[in-house]
C-alpha cells in the first residue's frame, strides 16, 4: 500500500468514526427528528414470518458463502443482525428457524445468532443448535446452491431470507422456492448475485439496504445512528464527486479559467483564515 | 455479571480493533504516525492478532465437518422425518465419510494411482454434476423474468425486461444495419448506465462496510454485547 493510499485510509476512517460518534450522540437526544423512508422489503418481512408460523412451516436463513475472517466479514456481521431480527421474530413458532452458511466461519455466528434470538425470548434452553448447519459451499457453490434447494424441498419451509455473498446460483434457490409457493426476500455484496435477487425476490434488498436491517427491525437509536451516519457520509461522497466534476467541466468551457478561479478563491480564503 | 461481561468483551473488541487496523494500514512513509506505531510494535500485534484468527478458521472446519455430520445422523434417525429427508441426509453422510476415509487412505499411501481416487472423484461426480447445475441456472433466470412480470408490471420491471431483450438481441451474430443500431445501443447501454448504476450499488456497500466497521469498532455492534 504506497504512502497516499494508507493517508487516504486513516482519514477516511478516522472521518467515519468521528461522524458515527457525533451523528450517535445527536440521535439519542433527539430520536424523533428521523423518519427513516420505506423499504418495501423490510415491510414486507414480518408478515412473512407471520405467515410461515402460521402455517407451521420454518423460517430460513442463508448467509450464503459469507465468512469470518475475510472480505466479507462485515457483510457476514450485518446480515447476522438481519436474521437475528427475523429469527427473534420467528422463534415463537413451533418450527425451529433454519440458518446454513457455507462457510464454516460463519457457523458460530449462526449458531450464536439463534441463541440470542431465543435469548431475547427468555427461552435460550430451547435453542436448537442443529438448525445452524453447514453445507460445504466455496466461491459460487453450485453444491451449496443445491443443498440449498433440497433444504427448502425437503423441510417444507415457509418463508426464505437469503443475504449475504451470493452468486448466479441464487437463482437456482429462488426457483425452488418460487415452485413450492415460498416467499423470498434476497440480497447480495455480488453484483451478479445481487441482480438475480432483485429479479427472483418477492421484495429485494438492494446495496447497503441490509445494513439498515437493525434500523428498520428493531428498536435501538443507535442502530438508526448507523442509517443516519450513512446518509451524512453519501452527502459528503456526492459532494466529493461533484465538486471535481464542476471544475473539470468548468475548466472544458472556460478554457482552464474556472479552474484558476477556483485557485484563487481557495488562497483567498487562505488568506482570510490568516494563512498569510 | 452480563453487563460486566459485555463491557469487558467491548473493551476487547476496541483494543485489538484498533491495534490491528493501525499495524496493518499504517507503513513506513506516515512520518511521526509511523515512528509511534513501530515503537509499539503494532504491526508485530496485528500480524500476531492474523495468526490467531487463521488458526481459529482452521478449527471451525472441523466443527463444520462435526456439525454436518451430528445435523444429518440427527435427521437420519430422527422420528417423524419423510422419507425423502432421510434419503437425502443418509447419502450426504455416507458420501462425507466415504470421502474422508478415502483421503486419509490416500495420505497414507494404502490407495495410490493416477489420477488418485480423490481427484477422480472430484473431477467425475462433482464437476459434472456442478457444470450440469451451471446449465440449470439459465432457465431458472428466464423463469425469475418471466415471474417479475406475472407477479405484477411495474415501471421498473417494464424497463428491465426491455433492456434485457435489447442486450440478447445486440449479441445477436447479424450484420444488417438494424443490428448494428441494436449492437451500439447495447455497448452504450453497458458502457455507461449499467456500469454507473454497477459503481453506485458498489459505493454504496463499500460505505456501508466502513460505517459497519466503525461502528464495530466504537462497539455499537449487538453481535457481541448480548
Amino acid at each position: 500500500m504506497d504512502n497516499t493510499t494508507q493517508f487516504l485510509t486513516i482519514v477516511i476512517f478516522f472521518l467515519t468514526l468521528v461522524v458515527t460518534i457525533i451523528v450517535t450522540q445527536f440521535v439519542r437526544r433527539r430520536r424523533s427528528l428521523y423518519t427513516l423512508r420505506e423499504i418495501a422489503a423490510f415491510q414486507r418481512l414480518p408478515s412473512m414470518i407471520g405467515e410461515a408460523i402460521e402455517s407451521n412451516r420454518p423460517v430460513h436463513v442463508s448467509l450464503g458463502n459469507a465468512s469470518l475472517g475475510g472480505e466479507s466479514t462485515v457483510v457476514a456481521l450485518a446480515n447476522a443482525e438481519l436474521f437475528y431480527q427475523v429469527t427473534r421474530r420467528a422463534v415463537i413458532g413451533t418450527a425451529a428457524p433454519i440458518f446454513t452458511v457455507g462457510d464454516t466461519s460463519a457457523l458460530p455466528l449462526a449458531q450464536d445468532t439463534l441463541r440470542r434470538a431465543y435469548a431475547s425470548r427468555g427461552i435460550v434452553s430451547s435453542a436448537p443448535y442443529s438448525s445452524a448447519r453447514w453445507y460445504p459451499g466455496g466461491g459460487h457453490s453450485l453444491a451449496f446452491a443445491s443443498a440449498l434447494t433440497a433444504t427448502v424441498a425437503d423441510d417444507k419451509v415457509g418463508a426464505n431470507i437469503l443475504g449475504g455473498s451470493f452468486g448466479t446460483e441464487l437463482a437456482l434457490v429462488g426457483y425452488a422456492a418460487a415452485r413450492r409457493n415460498q416467499s423470498l426476500i434476497a440480497t447480495s455484496d455480488q453484483l451478479e448475485g445481487q441482480a438475480v435477487a432483485w429479479v427472483m425476490s418477492d421484495e429485494a434488498l438492494i446495496g447497503e439496504e441490509v445494513f439498515t436491517a437493525g434500523a428498520y427491525l428493531g428498536e435501538s437509536s443507535s442502530q438508526v445512528a448507523g442509517v443516519v451516519t450513512q446518509d451524512a457520509l453519501r452527502f459528503l461522497l456526492i459532494l466529493g464527486i461533484l465538486v471535481p466534476t464542476i471544475i473539470t467541466l468548468g475548466n472544458t468551457f472556460s478554457s482552464g479559467s474556472f479552474g484558476a478561479a477556483v485557485q484563487r478563491a481557495i488562497d483567498f480564503f487562505q488568506r482570510l483564515l490568516g494563512g498569510g | 455479571m452480563v453487563r460486566l461481561g459485555s463491557a469487558l468483551a467491548t473493551a476487547i473488541v476496541i483494543v485489538v480493533g484498533i491495534i490491528t487496523f493501525l499495524g496493518l494500514v499504517v507503513g513506513n512513509g506516515l512520518g511521526g504516525l509511523s515512528t509511534v506505531i513501530n515503537a509499539f510494535a503494532f504491526p508485530t500485534i496485528a500480524n500476531a492478532f492474523l495468526q490467531l484468527t487463521v488458526i481459529t478458521v482452521a478449527i471451525t472446519v472441523l466443527i463444520g465437518i462435526f456439525n454436518l455430520v451430528i445435523v444429518h445422523l440427527g435427521r437420519v434417525f430422527g422420528r417423524g422425518k419423510p422419507f425423502s429427508q432421510r434419503i437425502n441426509s443418509l447419502v450426504l453422510v455416507v458420501s462425507a465419510i466415504g470421502v474422508i476415509v478415502l483421503g486419509a487412505l490416500e495420505r497414507a499411501g494404502v490407495l495410490t494411482g493416477s489420477p488418485s481416487p480423490t481427484t477422480v472423484l472430484l473431477e467425475g461426480v462433482q464437476v459434472s454434476i456442478e457444470s450440469a447445475l451451471a446449465g440449470l441456472v439459465l432457465f431458472a433466470l428466464v423463469y425469475g423474468a418471466y415471474r417479475l412480470m406475472r407477479r405484477r408490471v411495474t415501471g421498473s420491471g417494464l424497463l428491465f425486461t426491455f433492456v434485457l431483450l435489447l442486450i440478447l438481441t445486440g449479441a445477436l451474430p447479424f450484420s444488417t444495419p438494424g443490428m448494428r443500431l441494436v449492437g451500439i445501443v447495447r455497448d452504450w447501454l453497458m458502457a455507461v448506465p449499467v456500469s454507473a448504476g454497477a459503481r453506485g450499488i458498489l459505493l454504496g456497500i463499500a460505505l456501508a462496510v466502513t460505517v459497519a466497521g466503525a461502528r464495530i469498532l466504537i462497539g455499537q455492534d449487538r453481535s457481541y454485547r448480548d
